[in-house]
């Protein structure tokens, strides 16, 4: 797994494209696509957004990153980095947030490689 | 020695912290709660916390305000979490310091500084979301802020925490 992490408007998806040679065509959107469709794609992007659909299907996330290492081990996932703002008032948002941060460090302990894209510069922070 | 421990949410901050007292060595390890259970979900963070340490051994100290008058044992090893909750409390609790929480709260950590053997601090990044709060938050921002930058220079060493991976920022 790689994981690609950063604040939104960063230009992840432009450095996973020049960095991977992914194109967002070839990744799944995670703000429309299915649950399913994470276990085949060869990348995602709104990864965050997919976690923010799921839980308010109330799906359950508990070992996500263990059934992606099984089933996708070769996937990219970028998602936004979240939880540098004062912890919401909504508790929905203060769960999705948490849990985006829980999903992202454990899946950032399997990842291969995990990259932080600032200002549209990667920095790799773990390469395994 | 202190070392500040920043980090955002849910990005792993308290289980580095744990492992950075615990590459320390044998000593007597104290853990310094500063979150007060005021609801539901406070408690089960609280929980969470405590079953991460209960192989640790580390012995729990609950305190919201007023760090100054703790005392530790000497040449312990101490871990304090979380600024965050320490700063809320001095500004809203009753009895806290109020407006001057940044001076109150430097002068409890320099005084656990000086008893402790290492010193571990977890902090918070609430600073960069870009959406603009009441003024009484913003207060709370700008203290924390002022906090974590007077941390930063006395700390022998500074971690940034991101998803569990540690970003040395600072490192004497």
């Amino acid at each position: 797994m790689i994981l690609i992490i950063g604040g939104m408007f960063q230009g992840k998806k432009e450095y996973v494209r020049s960095r991977f040679g992914l194109e967002a065509r070839d990744m799944a959107d995670g703000s429309v696509c299915s649950y399913e469709e994470l276990f085949r794609c060869r990348g995602i992007f709104h990864f965050h957004e997919w976690i923010r659909r799921m839980l308010r299907e109330n799906r359950d996330l508990t070992n996500l990153a263990g059934r992606l290492e099984k089933e996708n081990p070769q996937i990219l996932i970028i998602s936004n980095e979240l939880g540098y703002g004062v912890v919401p008032v909504d508790s929905f948002d203060r769960e999705y947030r948490e849990a985006t941060g829980r999903i992202c460090t454990r899946i950032a302990r399997s990842a291969d490689s995990v990259h932080r894209v600032v200002c549209g510069i990667g920095t790799v922070i773990k390469d395994a | 020695m202190i070392t500040l421990i920043t980090g955002g949410s849910g990005s792993g901050k308290s289980a580095y912290a744990e492992d950075t007292l615990l590459s320390f060595g044998e000593g007597e390890r104290i853990y310094i709660a500063t979150m007060y259970p005021f609801d539901e979900e406070s408690h089960r963070r609280i929980e969470r916390h405590r079953n991460m340490r209960r192989e640790k051994h580390f012995t729990t100290i609950e305190r919201y305000i007023n760090l100054k008058e703790l005392t530790v044992p000497k040449d312990s090893y101490v871990l304090l979490e979380c600024m965050s909750n320490l700063v809320a409390n001095e500004m809203y609790q009753e009895g806290g310091a109020g407006k001057d929480t940044v001076p109150a709260v430097l002068e409890g950590i320099f005084a656990l500084d000086r008893q402790a053997k290492e010193l571990c601090i977890v902090t918070n990044e609430i600073f960069s979301d870009g959406i603009p709060y009441e003024e009484e938050t913003e207060r709370y921002q700008k203290y924390l802020g002022e906090i974590n930058q007077a941390l930063g220079r006395v700390a022998a060493r500074v971690v940034e925490v991101v998803y569990g991976i540690p970003l040395v920022l600072k490192e004497n």
